[in-house]
């Protein structure tokens, strides 16, 4: 193992390898720095650029982005207050205060240094784990593929933060995008409601640039006439130089909460679909419970940017892990990169680590030399990326919505596409309005056809339907999603008993 | 109602006009359960799911009576946004990328911040031009992807 990654560190390092890797980081750092710009986006504007490319190049950039957009966000949390992605909400609390006290430079650095330190935690885990993971779904036949990807849907479905109903339609809405067109087991036609161009049925990817992309261009979009906030800037001449061997120091004499952040920045994000946006509040909000000065937090102290930040770089790790051993995309950043594997012909799932090793290697080793590179890049450009945030958003969206015509186009050469991601955005952004979340709606859109396709094949070799709960693992996944779905409900009607009560306390 | 509602009855209308599509379907001698199968399952858990977020909301409405956030947002803009990107997916293949691209970006950007005098123009103009440019000699001349070519231009 060790030497497929020692090899795959070399054979990244080229600059065949490297440059993609570089501008893909470029691209995350300065797409998680953009307020308004989330990770997902960034990603999906740089998918079209990866179509030319070879498999690695084109992941390796991906991976870039997927690295320096985690930690992009803390360069305006820290220096402006403003997270430049949800990822970094929870290091706007302390780093914006200590750069505002004085100390941007330590402030800074300490987020930086701590994404990195998560960031490796994740990559061990990325590394030791996802082979045996992977080992372990070799043993899956259909009944257990299944199981597990109905598990993934009710979990994304039950843990967002909107109403359970929702959630499920949500998901339901996105299983519904699969049916249409063509059956995946016999190729029939079926559901094309007399449209030629779905008999082909529906590629995923345009639907989740559109749905994206367009959600939030919109939602961005109907703020806009208002005067524009650039956040609480800190004096700009204040020196962000700082000793980074007393910087490491801080961090590493709090090796407990540097693990315990990282871990819960793992665990999120092996979850489908939850993301590092949820990663830094828990992290944050155990560090501050677990701290002896609780009452300290949000003036400024360093524990609670290494708790956020530490946290949302080890859940790249988790989530790709999820993608690479399982094949299901932990949240919609990995989505797009299930789309590229696709766009280059390369099957998912627990196969993927065996027949691509070398591939796999080296999306680990490109993912350890991106966080070296985001170092590199935030600490040479941080106090230039605060101009480059403030370009007018009316010259960044169409920009961004032409790159999504490309990448939505490129996929077959066809127009189809392009009115699928416009048709998409529009449902997006409904969707949005209408306080539905987009990330079951995906994962029903990903997962949909091999749902059906597990489902059939294991009725083709035993139309027993109880050997769904009777096999042991697939039973064990049934088991959860039935927890998950409880525990959701559980959770919704706790949340709204303690409403009532905090409104009854009010009067 | 409210949106959740108008939404779940929607869904619903969908799901039942789709559940009705495939009972149409000729089932597959070589697949002993036919291509409508797992549709049907799937039409009838979001017909039940949104019929159950409509009972919740007409329910919920007669317990507690909701008060919208008031939010001043601009609609038009959004609409129009959305127009010019129809506008732009429809003239892609008549007029080609290059000159639809121009006028998108150029346009979309006078949309959404109106230029103020000849320089406000010119910055939209540049804008349309250096992004039409710049996205064409990446993905056409550096990395081979192919972009639309109009069939009224040939450019």
């Amino acid at each position: 193992m060790l030497e497929l990654l020692g090899t795959a560190l070399v054979n990244v390092a080229q600059v065949k390898y490297l440059v993609p890797l570089f501008l893909g980081t470029l691209a995350g750092v300065v797409g998680g720095a953009l307020p308004g710009v989330t990770i997902t986006m960034a990603i999906i504007v740089v998918l079209p650029f990866t179509f030319g490319l070879d498999p690695l190049q084109g992941l390796a950039a991906m991976t870039g982005v997927y690295v320096g957009g985690s930690a992009g966000g803390l360069v305006t949390a820290v220096l402006l207050g403003i997270p430049g992605t949800p990822s970094a909400i929870a290091t706007t609390f302390d780093g914006h205060p200590m750069a505002k006290n004085g100390e941007p430079g330590r402030a800074m650095w300490l987020g930086i240094w701590a994404s990195v330190f998560g960031g490796m935690i994740g990559g061990a885990f990325l590394i030791f784990s996802t082979g045996p993971l992977a080992k372990f779904a070799l043993q899956f036949g259909p009944w257990e593929f299944f199981a597990l990807f109905v598990f993934a849907l009710s979990m994304v479905a039950g843990l967002v933060e909107s109403s359970l109903a929702k959630g499920l339609l949500s998901g339901g809405l996105g299983l519904i995008v699969t049916v249409l067109g063509n059956d995946p087991v016999m190729g029939q036609k079926r559901l094309t409601l007399g449209i030629p161009m779905l008999e082909g049925g529906i590629d995923f990817l345009p639907v989740l640039i559109g749905v994206f992309a367009f959600a939030q261009i919109m939602s961005e979009v109907e703020r806009m006439g208002g005067a524009a906030k650039f956040g609480d800037a800190v004096d700009r001449s204040l020196s962000l130089a700082v000793s980074h061997v007393k910087v490491i120091g801080e961090i590493l004499s709090r090796p407990f909460l540097l693990l315990w952040s990282s871990f819960i920045g793992v665990v999120i994000g092996v979850l489908p679909a939850i993301g590092g946006s949820a990663a830094n509040m828990i992290a944050y909000d155990q560090a501050k419970k677990m701290s002896g000065h609780p009452q300290k937090f949000g003036s400024g102290i360093p524990e609670g940017i290494i708790a956020s930040e530490s946290s949302n770089n080890a859940n790249v790790g988790g989530s790709l892990v999820t993608i690479m051993a399982f094949g299901i995309p932990g949240d919609a950043v990995t989505a797009v990169m299930l789309g590229a594997l696709t766009i280059h012909g390369i099957q998912s799932g627990p196969l993927f680590i065996l027949q691509n090793a070398q591939l796999a290697y080296g999306i680990f080793a490109a993912y350890l030399i991106a966080h070296l590179l985001m170092v590199l890049i935030i600490g040479v450009a941080a106090r230039y990326m605060l101009r480059v945030v403030t370009v007018p958003k009316a010259a960044l969206f169409p920009v961004v919505l032409v790159l999504c015509v490309i990448g939505a186009y490129a996929l077959n050469n066809t127009m189809q596409n392009v009115y699928i991601l416009l048709a998409f955005g529009l449902l997006g952004y409904a969707m949005v309005k209408g306080g539905f979340p987009l990330a079951p709606f995906i994962l029903g859109v990903v997962l949909g056809d091999q749902i059906e396709i597990n489902l059939i094949r294991a009725i083709m070799t035993d139309a027993n339907p109880w050997l769904f709960l009777t096999r042991p693992i697939s039973g064990a996944l049934m088991a959860l999603s039935v927890a998950s779905l409880a525990f959701a409900i559980w959770q919704h009607y706790r949340h709204r008993a303690k409403a009532a009560s905090e409104v009854d306390a009010d009067f | 109602m409210s949106r959740d509602g108008i939404a779940g009855l929607a869904v619903l209308a969908a799901s039942l006009v789709l559940f009705a599509l495939t009972l149409d379907l000729q089932a597959s001698p070589m697949v002993p359960v036919g291509p409508g199968f797992y549709p049907r399952i799937v039409l009838a858990l979001t017909a039940l799911l949104s019929l159950g977020l409509v009972v919740s909301d007409v329910l919920s409405r007669k317990r507690i009576p909701k008060e919208q956030p008031k939010q001043k947002l601009n609609y038009p803009l959004v609409a129009m946004s959305f127009a010019v990107f129809a506008l732009y997916a429809v003239a892609l293949p008549w007029l080609g990328f290059r000159i639809a691209t121009f006028l998108f970006v150029g346009g979309t950007n006078a949309l959404l911040d109106p230029p103020r005098g000849a320089r406000g123009w010119g910055r939209a103009l540049i804008l349309g031009l250096v992004t039409t440019v710049a996205t064409w000699l990446v993905f056409e001349r550096w990395l081979s992807v192919l972009l639309p070519r109009g069939r009224w231009t040939d450019f």
